[in-house]
């Protein structure tokens, strides 16, 4: 049995999702679309499952994750659909529903938050809901885990049927359309009823067009014209979608007028929000106390002073390299696997894969803290706070969460952007948030600084920081006055109360990021440093070889004379940027190794400069283009962003060169 | 004259009168919040230096750019 979970963002879906399934047990990915899903098996129920759909509004789709829904419902098998709404914001959150119960499929309406809305002095007449609505109706707070409640639902779920759709008193004309769309798609094989597909055509669902070849595709587009035209011009309403969405509205409110009632009078909790506001979202004390916020963020997971995530990485790191790499090589010498073998288990695979395993305890501490962040609602606050000046590169307010993470890692601050609804302001955002110095650069900020600039470390490591801004900012202005020219630009967010974060939800979102950045990161290290390795270590005389008849020596010779005009075009510099494409942290190693240890013979102070400049910008890592293939789809995308940092990066370490020369 | 949200005062109730003089993707979003015509808001605070407006509608708070705001007519 399947069952799909449908409901409003923000209505508590993965705390109800997390309540009646066993969390820990993965199904895996339900079916080839771009947006994961996720799908756990239920509780107490055997052989039955229930896929977790993005949070929507609609059926028909506006963003890339509403588009989920859609072609969920035409294409999966499922056998019902429970469909959760915040009791709090019943008029707002029955849309959703109304266009569920048109299809007709067996469904259970789950009324979440019932403490919250008996707080604010309401309740819900469940029975009276049940018959309008003609669906199965129970009434929980999903945050309670209250035992009785999850066994009513999985008991609601066995005994869940098909009952007769809804049907709403639409408008002559949109009963007209309907009829004259259904007729036309009577040579059409569609799993759902066509009733329903008619109304959602009607409504501009793109995902109908997209999920099915329609015969007479062009001849429905008309008549969809022809029914806006007459609603336009009898004045029904100011469009076709607006006549719809006015008939449910109306629909709404009278189940509303009749279900929701009043039992005490309560005092609005919602204004003491305001006071809290005034400070966060203060023109003037905003981004101080939000910069305040991050820099603690930032302290107790990369810093030194309450460096909790550095203190867990260096102990994590003591234990990789004694334990898992001591022990493994040692085994192989006991199994008798010596020389190349050897190496490249243990210098190649185990410390390729090491050297980005061992930020994991500190990234694991900053999703932490984020989703803290995220889940109290401050978020939201801090969108409204920068949207006026990001709004000025063409950035989406909603872009400062990806951005923030950037400084982190660009892997997890790629797969944050998919809440930024407009696609053209979410692909700027990707494309520009590797300029972001992430937490691996700093290893090669810290050799080149202590090496090369060491009376100039503050301003050396806070400059390096600002480029990094400044490029991303200004690369982005540079995209949406050319590319992405009249980009909507449109900022709507709601406001969501504070909430006191649950630890347990908390955990599992950071965990299952974590999980995401080991997957992501893990399969590409190690692919990539068994390469590397093999490259450093075969020649074209044969194995056993000096480094410097090496193919990778050979390929970074040939690579090299690209970067002449900069200064350092010898082999060493440039394989190191070559392996740095698996992850940042790669150069630095490379240069020790290349260098022998002593990175000062390689270069001039000025060619240092330009190095650490170019190194800061160029190409994001392989894991960071991995993700964005998967999450733009794009392969075009995915070969600009290596292109176009490449070409930026290139410029600017030109520029600094210049600026610099006649100084150092 | 037509109203418009960024000529109201704060913690003006108004009924929303037109939103079609936005572009009509933006017109579905805030209509998938609560914002439509006939709709009650009630203008909450102005925030940014006035270059924000956060209203509620339906119990829901929802913030707006300057822009946007201009373009919805209302009526208190």
């Amino acid at each position: 049995m399947i069952f799909l979970l449908a409901g409003n963002p923000n209505v508590g879906k993965s705390t109800f999702f997390n309540f009646v399934t066993q969390s820990h047990v993965h199904v895996g990915n339900y079916s080839g679309v771009t947006v994961e899903k996720r799908v756990h098996h239920i509780k107490d129920y055997e052989g039955a499952n229930l896929v977790d759909l993005p949070g929507t509004y609609n059926v028909s789709p506006t963003s890339e994750d509403e588009g989920v829904v859609t072609y969920s419902l035409l294409n999966e098998h499922y056998n019902g659909i429970v469909n959760i709404i915040d009791s709090t914001h019943l008029k707002r959150n029955l849309h959703l529903t109304v266009q569920l119960l048109e299809l007709g499929v067996p469904s259970l309406l789950v009324l979440n938050l019932k403490d919250a809305l008996r707080n604010n002095g309401y309740i819900i007449d469940e029975k009276k809901l049940a018959s309008i609505l003609n669906v199965n109706v129970i009434n929980i707070s999903a945050r309670e885990r209250n035992k009785e409640d999850q066994l009513a639902i999985v008991d609601e779920l066995k005994n869940l049927r098909a009952r007769k759709s809804i049907n709403l008193n639409y408008p002559q004309h949109i009963k007209w359309g309907m009829q004259r769309i259904h007729d036309l798609l009577r040579h059409d094989t569609i799993q759902v009823k066509k009733k329903w597909v008619a109304l959602q055509i009607l409504e501009g669902n793109e995902g109908i067009f997209n999920s099915y070849d329609i015969s007479k595709e062009e001849k429905i587009r008309e008549v969809v014209q022809e029914v806006e035209k007459r609603i336009i011009k009898d004045e029904v309403a100011f469009s076709l979608k607006g006549a719809i969405f006015n008939t449910r509205r109306q629909f709404i409110n009278e189940i509303v007028e009749e279900c929701l009632i009043q039992v005490e009078e309560k005092e609005h909790s919602k204004y003491y929000n305001q006071k809290i506001d005034r400070y966060l979202t203060h023109p003037a004390l905003g981004l101080p106390i939000f910069f305040a916020i991050m820099l603690f963020v930032y302290q107790v997971s990369f810093g030194t002073f309450l460096g909790l995530g550095t203190w867990l990485t260096d102990y994590f790191t003591i234990f990789y390299d004694n334990v898992i790499i001591g022990y493994t090589s040692q085994f192989l010498e006991f199994i008798g696997i010596e020389g190349f073998a050897h190496g490249l288990v243990v210098d190649g695979i185990l410390a390729g894969i090491g050297g980005v395993l061992v930020f994991l305890p500190q990234i694991v501490v900053l999703f932490f803290m984020l989703a803290i962040l995220e889940g109290t609602g401050y978020m939201a606050r801090v969108a409204i706070v920068m949207d006026r000046f990001l709004s000025k590169f063409g950035f989406n307010g909603k872009s400062i969460v990806p951005i923030i993470t950037g400084f982190g890692c660009s892997v997890p601050a790629i797969m944050a952007t998919r809440t930024i609804a407009d696609k053209k302001e979410r692909m700027l955002t990707i494309l520009t948030i590797p300029f972001v110095s992430c937490s691996a650069r700093l290893p090669l900020y810290g050799i080149f600084i202590s090496v090369f600039f060491d009376k100039y470390r503050a301003p050396m490591i806070l400059g390096l920081y600002i480029l990094g801004i400044l490029v991303m900012l200004l690369s982005a202005k540079f995209l949406s006055l050319s590319y992405f020219k009249g980009s909507g630009s449109k900022f709507i967010l709601e406001v969501p109360q504070y909430r006191m974060p649950q630890l347990r939800t908390i955990t599992y979102q950071a965990f299952e990021k974590a999980k995401r950045f080991v997957k992501k990161a893990g399969t590409f290290i190690l692919v990539g440093s068994i390469i590397l390795w093999i490259f450093s270590n075969v020649g074209t005389t044969g194995i056993n070889i000096s480094q410097e008849d090496s193919l990778l020596s050979v390929v970074a010779g040939f690579v090299a004379p690209i970067f002449y005009p900069l200064g350092f075009g010898n082999w060493q510099a440039t394989s190191s940027l070559i392996s740095g494409f698996l992850a940042k942290e790669v150069i630095v190693s490379s240069l020790e190794i290349l260098y022998m240890g002593d990175i000062s013979t390689g270069f001039s102070t000025l060619q240092a400069l330009t190095y650490v400049v170019f190194a800061s910008l160029y190409v994001p890592c392989i894991s960071t283009v991995a993700t964005i293939k998967s999450e733009t789809g794009s392969a075009k995308w995915t070969i600009f962003s290596v292109i176009y940092p490449f070409v930026i990066a290139y410029s600017v370490a030109m520029i600094v060169r210049l600026i610099f020369m006649p100084f150092l | 004259m037509m109203m418009n949200i960024t000529d109201m005062n704060k913690m003006d109730k108004a009924v929303i009168k037109s939103i079609r003089n936005l572009d009509k993707s933006f017109q579905e979003r805030l209509m998938d919040l609560g914002v439509y015509e006939s709709a009650n808001i009630i203008l909450l605070n102005k925030l940014a230096f006035n270059k924000l407006f956060l209203i509620e509608v339906d119990e829901i708070e929802i913030c707006l750019r300057k822009e946007d705001a201009m373009m919805i007519e209302v009526v208190l």
